[in-house]
């Protein structure tokens, strides 16, 4: 498929609200991109407010809203950049490069897809939730996270017609009681034809095992500090079986069995 | 007033504004073009290239530092033939001379590069990078020292009689030395400055946070040392300038010319705004109408001590 233009969009922050311990979920005004962007795309963010910091931040989209043309993205603090963006108002201005990199999609004949998503991670997968949801497909999505409070999008997986969601939590507050490792080996050795599967490369690196061994298919979000974030300056790499590819534009949606993990 | 005459001759490239992009921080535009037409560049000045191409350094590969960047990419590149195939083709097809960014591992390397493109006319000049911070043997070693210098472009000097830039390391006690020593091997330009070797660490995990430990700063935390380099270089030799490090407007790009600078490429600035580039050439214009300026050719050195 041809790859949509890029665009580097001036938005305006719709809404940005903390929305559990340390996650915040902020709604941006970007019609030009919310348009076309594909499930498990990124958009590149210049954070308005910390001019001496250079480098945009990549940040994969939770949700789009095409009638409103608003994006939506799930983060998590974890440095000065996200601190600065945890706190922009309604009507801020920033800029935003999008939509960049590969996408989530289903293979050929695949009928029974599982979808795994640790932490934040969990947030890059509804859009190919919605889309399997909407083509009838339907799909099983394990989502992980830390506490009851963290499983910020068990909601909006619930409500996707087709999806049964199966939550795990690593203090058992809610659901499984352990990694959401466990309850996707189930499926995995169960039935799914295909996994894809996002959060930290530890998750990752688990669940690809498991497909490999069962012998299916999985795709992977990979993460890298990114500069141009458009497939430039070859900061970003993954080490694959095919060697050195980009992960913003190669990327970040990897076929499992050619990465090699770090 | 009238429209401001851009067109600069750097060492012999007709250039029809005086701005390019930085070796690596640009690929060969295609990456940009969706961005802007890469057509509006006095040229386009495309990632270092080996002869049968590196996998460069392990990740990360870069840090975030004030005002600026590490990197430590290492040149990974796909070798000369690739970019032929790929990226001259493309560029062919747009209106804007070609400066390749040659590297080597040894002075053979460097000339065999120059040899496999001699012949394809879609090259207009060549920037010699012998200051790359990033890769153990060749890159800044051979910008270093006067004899190395000498030697390195004294042999790419006999293979090619197109417009030879030659890019200096900032990473020397006497720049001054170092660009005399370019020039009267036979460069026809000089560029400077690569970037500054530097270091990050997370002090919580105690490791470095390039994963070579050490990598090259840029960006606008480097902006005064490149002035003072180019102002120096621009005193020292009699050949043109081309002058980058941390530039991201029009006034940064006068501020160059003015220190002596003929043009000006503009590196890391792509990076938080891909337009950065283009938007420098507008600035520049904007600068010289404001100023009275019919021609950028008068802001060469123009600087008031
Ligand atoms: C393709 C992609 C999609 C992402 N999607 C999300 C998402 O949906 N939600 C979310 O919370 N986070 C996401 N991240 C991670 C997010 O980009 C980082 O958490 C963020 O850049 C940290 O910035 P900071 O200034 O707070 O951290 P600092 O540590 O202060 O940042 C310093 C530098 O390191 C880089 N960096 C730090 N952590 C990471 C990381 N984990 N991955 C890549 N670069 C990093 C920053 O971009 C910056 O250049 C994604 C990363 C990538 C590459
Ligand atoms: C990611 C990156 C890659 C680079 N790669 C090269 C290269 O291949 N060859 C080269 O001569 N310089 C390379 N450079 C140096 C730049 O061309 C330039 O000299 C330096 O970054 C200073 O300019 P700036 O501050 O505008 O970026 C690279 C710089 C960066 C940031
Ligand atoms: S971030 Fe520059 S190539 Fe990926």
């Amino acid at each position: 498929m041809e790859r949509a233009t890029l665009v580097d969009e001036t938005c305006s922050v719709r809404s940005n609200e903390q929305v559990g311990p340390n996650l915040f979920l902020i709604e941006i005004e970007a019609p030009r991109i919310a348009s076309v962007l594909l499930p498990g795309q990124f958009v590149h963010v210049k954070v308005p407010g910390m001019e001496s910091h250079l480098l945009r931040r990549p940040f994969s989209v939770y949700r789009t809203d095409a009638s409103s043309n608003v994006l939506s993205i799930l983060y998590q603090v974890v440095g000065f950049g996200t601190d600065v963006l945890s706190h922009l108002l309604p009507a801020t201005s920033l800029c935003a490069s999008g939509p960049i990199g590969s996408h989530w999609e289903l293979p050929d004949g695949s009928a029974s897809p599982l979808l795994v998503g640790g932490g934040v991670g969990a947030a890059p997968l509804y859009l190919f939730a919605q889309e399997l949801s909407n083509s009838g497909v339907g799909a099983t999505v394990v989502i992980g996270a830390q506490t009851k409070e963290a499983l910020v999008t068990l909601g909006a997986y619930e409500d996707l017609p087709g999806i049964s969601v199966v939550a795990a939590t690593d203090d058992g507050t809610f659901g499984y009681a352990g990694f959401c490792t466990e309850p996707a080996r189930t499926f995995v050795e169960d039935g799914a034809d295909f996994v894809a599967c996002c959060g930290p490369e530890m998750l990752m690196r688990i669940v690809a095992e498991m497909a490999a061994r069962a012998g299916v298919p999985c795709a992977v979000s990979m993460e890298r500090r990114m500069a141009c974030g458009v497939g430039a300056c070859l900061s970003c790499v993954v080490d694959t079986a095919d060697g050195k590819k980009r992960c913003c534009i190669d990327g970040p949606i990897f076929d499992a069995r050619e990465v090699v993990w770090q | 007033m009238s429209d401001v005459s851009m067109s600069v001759n750097l060492g012999g490239l007709s250039m029809k504004n005086p701005v390019t992009v930085a070796s690596g921080t640009f690929a060969a535009g295609r990456e940009y073009s969706d961005f802007f037409d890469v057509s509006l560049l006095g040229a386009v000045t495309t990632k270092g290239v080996s002869l049968k191409g590196w996998e460069g350094n392990d990740s990360p590969r870069i840090a975030e530092t004030a005002s600026g960047m590490l990197n430590s990419i290492g040149l990974q590149n796909p070798g000369v033939a690739a970019l032929r195939e790929k990226d001259l083709a493309w560029l062919a097809r747009k209106d804007v001379p070609v400066i390749v960014n040659v590297s080597g591992h040894s002075i053979q390397e460097y000339v065999e590069v120059i040899e496999a493109l001699e012949e394809d006319d879609r090259v207009n000049a060549y920037e010699v990078n012998i200051s790359c911070p990033n890769v153990d043997e060749g890159g800044m070693t051979f910008g270093t020292h006067v004899p190395s210098v000498e030697a390195v472009v004294s042999s790419c000097r006999t293979a090619t009689k197109r417009p030879l830039i030659v890019k200096l390391s900032p990473n020397v006690t006497d720049i001054a030395e170092i660009a005399r020593a370019a020039e009267s091997a036979g460069a026809d330009a000089i560029s400077l400055i690569n970037t500054l070797l530097g270091m990050a660490i997370d002090a919580r995990t105690r490791k470095p946070q390039l994963a070579r430990v050490v990598g090259g700063l840029s960006g606008p935390a480097v902006k005064p040392v490149a002035l003072r380099m180019v102002w120096q270089v621009h005193q020292a030799v009699s050949v043109p300038v081309l002058g980058m490090g941390g530039i991201s407007t029009g006034i940064d790009a006068a501020e160059f010319m003015l220190a002596g600078a003929t043009a000006v490429a503009v590196g890391t600035a792509s990076f938080s705004n891909p337009r950065a580039a283009a938007e420098v050439v507008e600035g520049l214009r904007a600068y010289c109408k404001e100023q009275g300026v019919s021609d950028v050719n008068d802001l060469i050195g123009a600087l008031q001590c």
